[in-house]
């Protein structure tokens, strides 16, 4: 058994080192795609200033001033050294359009609005969406029928549209929930009950319109990876020993979520992405809207904290996956480690 | 003598969508007698796999059982709620080595926590210390290597698999198995070693009989007591292992014979014969004897009317030339 763990535990060592080195190679990236931008965006701030009238010898020197205070003087391998040295003291930089607001501040702000939409959405809309398709493979006849139906339809809706959708059908033509928002205007966040239901009020359209999605999609999936395995060898061979339903319809989920843990990775990575359309839909106050502002203020700290964030959220996602993947299929483990 | 397993005037088809039925097992009448051996042999798509499916209980549509008995202890196995089939039948007195044993175990499980899972089915108040004992026990007595149950399938070589399959489809000492192409995907020496396997179950008395369904005749020259010939989902012969291979009757037979590479003295010197033309579709079977389109020895009567059964000692024949 021993030798079996330490197996294991060579297997989550190479793939924490594999995801060590494709974590430096995007936060590079991260330092170097901005970058390659054209036009300077500290002369663009300072000519946002010059329209007000300010002389240029003034100009000038606010212009040196936030080269220095945003450390663009130095060469570039100075920069990539201190980005990297900030990085690692949680050191995002200053925001140019909320200036000098830290960038660690608005994310800190942010991050907790987008995990608490995100997070509940995915793993609640897989979970369902599993059951739904297993239970879809296994019955069969009308259940399979209406249910498979309804899930390719909703699982085709883009979310935004579905969003929309239901903002208008709930928010703005029945206004049962909030247009949009995180909390109700004049509130402000607080631990207390009145805070907490106001906050989930404001929740429920948002997450409605991923799940409804997320959930038809990963039931789709579900569903023929289960009907697959029914056909298999060893279910025909576990029910001609006698076994009864229960256990066979245990490996059969077992193994037909293999495919399905990949499919959770990959939503968490396009989720990520995905909030950005839904918290501008609904004006949610997270990291998605966060970036959006940030992008149409050309603010380069900004943007680069908010997809640090993301890459670093989709990386560590993908890296649980990978181990859960390893720790369920056998197969996989040796394959990884080079044995047979 | 009594027989453990009998299948009576056995019909099984696959309905197909649109209601085109292909008649797989065609009113085959079979015992499967204590102690022995029963080799059931053919071309492909003959319909012994589909036979073998029916005897073990494991059909699933679209094969549909039409008519017929699959007598066990005096009662009719086919008329039993399939709840009770599963618990009292299945494992216990009837066990199945799978064509596809290949991939026949759990992917993802290890053997053992197979063979604990099939152990507390039948028996829910086995500990689990208690199965994995049963089987590491099991193993040893048939010197095979115990780390089997620590192994996942990948693990194990193809003829080890095998091996392992057999040994835990008789865990719970079955008197029945039925071994449906048992070899077919093995290289000789795991072949040898499989049947050796099968025959020490055999001698040690863990099971009681098998019914080892192969297309090849050398296989039963070796392991065989009996052998039926099938073709085209009906029997064409049944007779002991020497008659039906050394002195086989029905023209299929002979030419089934005719057409193997087997060593022994009376064939060596012959040249080997293709038996012209090719088995009929099963959709739409030839009339009278089934065999009478490719027969070298056909007579009127053959594609009129079905033969009779003709008994003579231990062998029936369906065949007008008995007569």
């Amino acid at each position: 058994m021993t030798m079996l763990k330490s197996k294991f535990a060579r297997y989550v060592l190479q793939k924490f080192g594999w995801y060590l080195v494709a974590f430096f190679i995007a936060v590079s990236l991260n330092f170097f795609l901005p970058r390659l931008i054209p036009g300077n965006p500290v002369r663009v701030l300072v000519s946002q200033l010059a329209t007000g009238g300010v002389q240029s010898d003034a100009l000038a020197r606010i212009y040196d001033n936030y080269m220095r205070e945003f450390g663009l003087d130095q060469p570039t391998h100075i920069q990539f050294f201190r980005y990297f040295r900030n990085l690692f003291r949680g050191d995002l930089g200053t925001s140019f359009m909320l200036y000098p607001g830290k960038v660690s501040d608005l994310i800190r702000e942010a991050l907790p609005w987008t995990v608490a939409l995100q997070i509940p959405t995915i793993l609640i809309g897989w979970l369902l969406g599993n059951i739904l398709g297993a239970a879809c493979a296994y019955k069969g006849g009308k259940f399979d029928a209406v249910a498979f139906t309804l899930a390719l339809a909703v699982s085709n809706i883009p979310y935004y549209c579905l969003a929309i959708i239901l903002l208008y059908g709930l928010a703005v033509h029945n206004p049962i929930f909030p247009v949009g928002g995180g909390y109700s205007f004049g509130n402000f966040p607080e631990l207390s009950l009145s805070f907490f239901l106001d906050a989930l009020h404001h929740y429920t359209l948002p997450f409605l319109s991923m799940i409804v999605v997320a959930l038809g999609g990963q039931a789709i999936g579900m569903r023929e990876m289960a009907l697959y395995e029914l056909t298999t060898d060893y279910v025909h061979y576990s029910k001609a020993l006698g076994l009864s339903d229960k256990k066979v319809i245990r490996y059969v989920f077992r193994n037909a979520m293999l495919p399905q843990i990949t499919g959770l990775a990959i939503s968490f990575g396009t989720m990520m992405g995905g909030a950005l359309v839904t918290e501008s839909v609904f004006s949610y106050p997270g990291i998605g809207s966060l970036l959006f502002t940030a992008i149409r203020q050309a603010d380069y700290p900004l943007i680069q904290g908010c997809t640090l964030i993301i890459t670093v959220a989709v990386l560590l996602a993908n890296f649980l996956v990978d181990i859960a993947y390893g720790y369920i299929d056998p197969r996989i483990r040796a394959a990884q480690l080079g044995e047979r | 003598m009594k027989n453990l397993l009998k299948a009576q005037d056995l019909k099984a088809y696959y309905r197909l969508v649109g209601g085109t039925e292909i008649r797989a097992v065609d009113g085959v009448t079979l015992q499967l007698r204590p102690h022995e051996v029963l080799g059931i042999a053919g071309e492909s798509g003959c319909g012994k796999s589909t036979l073998a499916a029916v005897m073990s209980l494991t059909h699933n549509p679209p094969l549909r059982v039409m008519d017929g008995l699959i007598m066990a202890n005096g009662s009719n196995l086919l008329s039993l709620p399939p709840e009770q089939v599963r618990r009292k039948i299945k494992g216990t007195y009837i066990s199945v080595v799978p064509q596809g044993a290949m991939n026949a175990l759990n992917p993802t499980q290890r053997v053992r926590n197979f063979a604990i899972d099939m152990l507390q089915e039948h028996h829910p108040e086995m500990k689990k210390s208690e199965a994995t004992d049963l089987a590491q026990s099991r193993l040893t007595d048939l010197s095979l290597p115990v780390r089997v149950l620590d192994s996942y399938p990948h693990e194990l070589s193809g003829g080890m698999k095998q091996r392992a399959i057999i040994v835990l489809s008789t865990l719970l000492d079955p008197k029945v198995l039925i071994a449906d192409e048992p070899t077919s995907a093995l290289d000789v020496s795991s072949q040898r070693s499989v049947i050796r396997l099968l025959l020490t179950l055999l001698g040690e008395g863990i099971i009681t009989s098998i019914a080892f369904i192969t297309h090849e005749l050398p296989l039963l020259r070796q392991v065989a007591d009996r052998i039926a010939i099938m073709y085209a989902g009906k029997l064409v012969e049944v007779g002991t292992m020497e008659e039906i291979i050394f002195d086989p009757r029905h023209p299929y037979t002979k030419a089934l014979m005719g057409s193997m590479l087997v060593p022994e003295k009376h064939v060596r010197e012959q040249r080997i014969e293709a038996i012209p033309g090719v088995p009929p579709d099963l959709k739409n079977p030839p009339d009278g004897c089934r065999f009478h389109p490719r027969c070298p020895r056909r007579q009127e009567i053959c594609s009129r009317e079905e033969p009779l059964a003709k008994t003579v000692g231990d062998r029936t024949t369906w065949c007008w030339l008995m007569q």
